[in-house]
């Protein structure tokens, strides 16, 4: 059994189906890549594993290390190990990087953090993610540039050490330096931590720098193509378009998103 | 925050009143400085009158110490006193301050027997930590005052104003009233005449203190109307801080704070003057001015924190009145419940070049109402004047209500006076993000609050009022927690 299962996930949101019966298994260790085109449910999929309360699940089910996660709270989800990477971090003024992250890091424990431990795990991601020191003690995501704002997202999934967590287009908008950072962290995470991982992007280019052994196709609501990182390759020579020709006679053919 | 800019669009973007020279809008007495009687004032305070003071005016001006002496100015207050009616604010269309339910009558200036010691409000909120002094007034009666043996002996003084009128005559009658009314309205009046107790605060000359003067006033039981009076002077190039507490015992019942505060700093001095206000959860009814007059090359950093009382109305008037004063006035409100709030800033300019930079934050959960003007004030002659006013406050209750109204009177051509602000209600993607993260939704909604007022509070450079104001924020977020919760689920 995996630990995030994904059972024929239906959602909507404002009365329009964005998802139409998602079927996805992801453990730890493993990297997963889900790719699609522009509008085809990759960020839908992502909030809604995360419970984001505008999207509503009309059919299916999230089961998250033998829990049924369907109904969670997002910050039970959190808890109990799930992680997303947003596309657009939220900036939260007033509050430095690293009270927020003592705040997460203690809202999943039962005794606060040392003060020492926590000083330690910090300077270890600090490393890792090669950000400035004073990062840290700058107001979350505020005024942060968009290769900052993706590293405060790798510096808490670090610090949090999810089983799973999901990257939504994490890549987008990075240059190349601050996209390899990012990709290495996650690739470091999953070698030292163990963690599973869901890279959603659009692109190809962060799996250059981070080697998925999954990689899953959306288009329209539905995974209608999966593959290892081949697919990666061939999504390079050919484009969504093709694909999405290949696929469209078999798909309806299947009636649900074939294989 | 995406939401708030919009609704900040709504709220704010009201056409700025601009005057290119004097208006009637500013009161009389901008010269002559203590010549004029306070002739206009009795006007306004004649019966069936009390509207006019519906108009938000700055003091502006010379005050009712104009040389008149103690006993004649209480009988002139009284005389206004008893000629009006209680008084009625209103800003057609946004708000009205209305003191209706409060029984005047029934309320005492001295409950019986008198109190003796400093009630356990007073000692249960303020932080244990080193001060320069302490005076603390209990309904009419200055039950405690402690002063610094060395300050003490270079020359400081903190007492009773009672007290300071009989032994420091000289240094309190140049300035008692200097620059506030004592007849706009039946409460000023009242305080004005039945004022009893009160603090008196004298820095003198080159003195620097690091620890801060504590003035307190405490209401400890319904059933009581105190008139607190406070003059602080900080003479040429003294430094100090004061911090103002008004609190009040969790009582069932009416009671009334109507005070009456002026802070003079001569040439060259520096203050830091912050107020907790919190009156609990009784009802209690505050309708207070306070005054602060900065002179020459004299610095005020001005930051009060208005967390609690059933009506609140507060005119809080910083005025720059030599060459090169400056000022920072900073202030937050958090509102609970049923409280109404109604603020009254003041940025008046009365000399250039003076700067001035006035940052206002506030919350409103409940039913409560707030309301806010900033008023920036350039008068003629105020050249090289350079001041920006900002007002930042966030909805947390779908009944809540916040109104801010910034306007600018400008009466000098030299001059840059601009405002802007938000008005905001929770930002549900930050609430999502931090959920993200493992918290919870309230702790995510505390993390937004105490974020919004951060910027204010990190500013009182004080880390136990810092504390305080702090843990006074989050527990009203906490009492408020299912009221969060509800607007969640409202949406």
């Amino acid at each position: 059994m995996a630990d995030l299962e994904i059972r024929d996930l239906h959602v909507r949101i404002e009365e329009r189906e964005i998802l139409k019966g998602v079927d996805l298994d992801i453990s730890r260790g493993e990297i997963h890549a889900l790719m699609g085109p522009n509008g085809s449910g990759k960020s839908t999929l992502a909030s809604t594993l995360m419970g984001h309360p505008s999207y509503e699940i009309t059919e299916g089910s999230i089961t998250f290390k033998g829990e049924d996660i369907t109904e969670a709270e997002p910050h039970e989800r959190a808890k109990a190990g799930l992680f997303l990477a947003f596309q657009y971090p939220v900036s939260i003024p007033g509050v430095s990087v690293a009270n927020f992250l003592r705040m997460a890091i203690n809202a999943k424990r039962e005794e606060p953090i040392q003060v020492k431990e926590f000083r330690n795990e910090l300077q270890h991601a600090i490393e890792l993610l090669d950000v400035d020191k004073t990062f840290t003690s700058r107001h979350l995501n505020d005024g942060f540039s968009g290769g900052e704002k993706k590293r405060a997202e790798i510096l808490q999934m670090a610090m949090l050490t999810p089983d799973v967590a999901i990257l939504d287009e994490t890549d987008s908008g990075l240059d190349i330096d601050a996209l390899r950072t990012v990709a290495e962290g996650v690739q470091r995470l999953h070698d030292e931590q163990g963690l599973g991982a869901l890279i959603i992007t659009h692109y190809q280019r962060i799996l250059h720098y981070v080697k998925p052994q999954f990689v899953h196709i959306l288009m329209d609501g539905r995974i209608v193509l999966e593959g290892g990182v081949e697919l990666v390759e061939r999504l390079e020579r050919e484009g969504y378009d093709e694909i999405r020709q290949e696929v469209g006679a078999s798909a309806v053919a299947a009636g649900d998103g074939g294989v | 925050m995406t939401r708030s800019a919009k609704r900040s669009a709504r709220a704010l973007s009201r056409p700025v009143t601009a005057v290119s020279e004097l208006g009637d809008a500013i009161t009389p007495a901008a010269a002559g400085n203590g010549s004029t009687p306070p002739s206009d004032g009795h006007r306004q305070a004649k019966p069936g009158r009390h509207r006019e003071a519906t108009l938000y005016h700055a003091l502006a001006g010379a005050g009712a110490g104009d040389g008149r002496s103690l006993q004649q100015l209480r009988e002139a207050a009284l005389e206004a006193y008893d000629a009006s009616e209680l008084p009625v604010w209103r800003r057609s269309g946004f708000w009205t301050t209305s003191l209706q339910s409060l029984d005047l009558d029934a309320l005492a200036t001295q409950p019986s027997p008198p109190p003796d010691s400093v009630p356990q409000v007073v000692s249960r909120t303020l932080p244990d930590r080193p001060r320069a002094g302490r005076i603390v007034q209990s309904a009419g009666t200055v039950v405690h005052v402690e002063l610094d043996a060395e300050l003490a002996a270079k020359g400081v003084v903190l007492c009773s104003l009672q007290d300071a009128f009989d032994d420091h005559a000289e240094l309190v009658a140049p300035w008692y009233s200097k620059r506030l009314a004592i007849d706009r309205n039946k409460l000023e009046a009242a305080n004005a005449a039945f004022w009893t107790g009160g603090a008196f605060l004298h820095v003198p000359e080159g003195v620097a203190v690091e620890d801060p003067f504590e003035i307190v006033y405490a209401i400890d039981s319904p059933g009581v109307a105190q008139y607190g009076r406070t003059l602080v002077v900080g003479a040429p190039n003294s430094r100090f801080r004061v911090h103002e507490y008004d609190l009040a015992e969790d009582f069932e019942g009416q009671a009334l704070h109507a005070g009456a505060f002026e802070l003079y700093l001569q040439d060259g001095a520096r203050c830091r003057l912050a107020q907790v206000q919190d009156w609990g959860a009784g009802e209690v009814f505050d309708v207070s001015t306070r005054f602060v007059g900065v002179g020459r090359d004299a610095h005020c950093h001005w930051l009060p924190s208005l967390l609690g009382g059933r009506l609140v109305r507060q005119h809080l008037e910083l005025a720059v009145s030599e060459p090169g004063g400056d000022m920072a006035f900073r202030g937050l409100f958090f509102t609970e419940e049923h409280e109404h709030l109604d603020v009254f800033a003041v940025d008046l300019h009365e000399t250039g070049p003076s700067g001035g930079d006035v940052h206002w934050r506030g919350a409103a959960t409940g039913e409560s109402r707030a309301s806010f003007e900033g008023l920036i004030q350039i008068d003629p002659g105020a050249q090289q004047t350079h001041t920006y006013l900002q007002i930042h406050s966030m909805m947390l209750s779908p009944k809540a209500r916040v109104d801010a109204i910034p306007s600018v009177l400008v009466s000098s051509d030299d001059v840059s006076a601009s405002h802007g602000g938000t008005v905001g209600e929770l930002d549900e993607t930050a609430i999502f993000y931090m959920q993200t993260r493992g918290l919870d939704r309230p702790a995510a909604v505390r993390v937004i609050v105490e974020g919004f007022f951060e910027p204010l509070i990190s500013e009182l450079e004080d880390e136990p009022l810092q504390e305080l104001v702090r843990a006074k924020v989050a527990d009203k977020l906490a009492a408020a927690r299912e009221d969060i919760e509800a607007y969640a689920t409202s949406r």
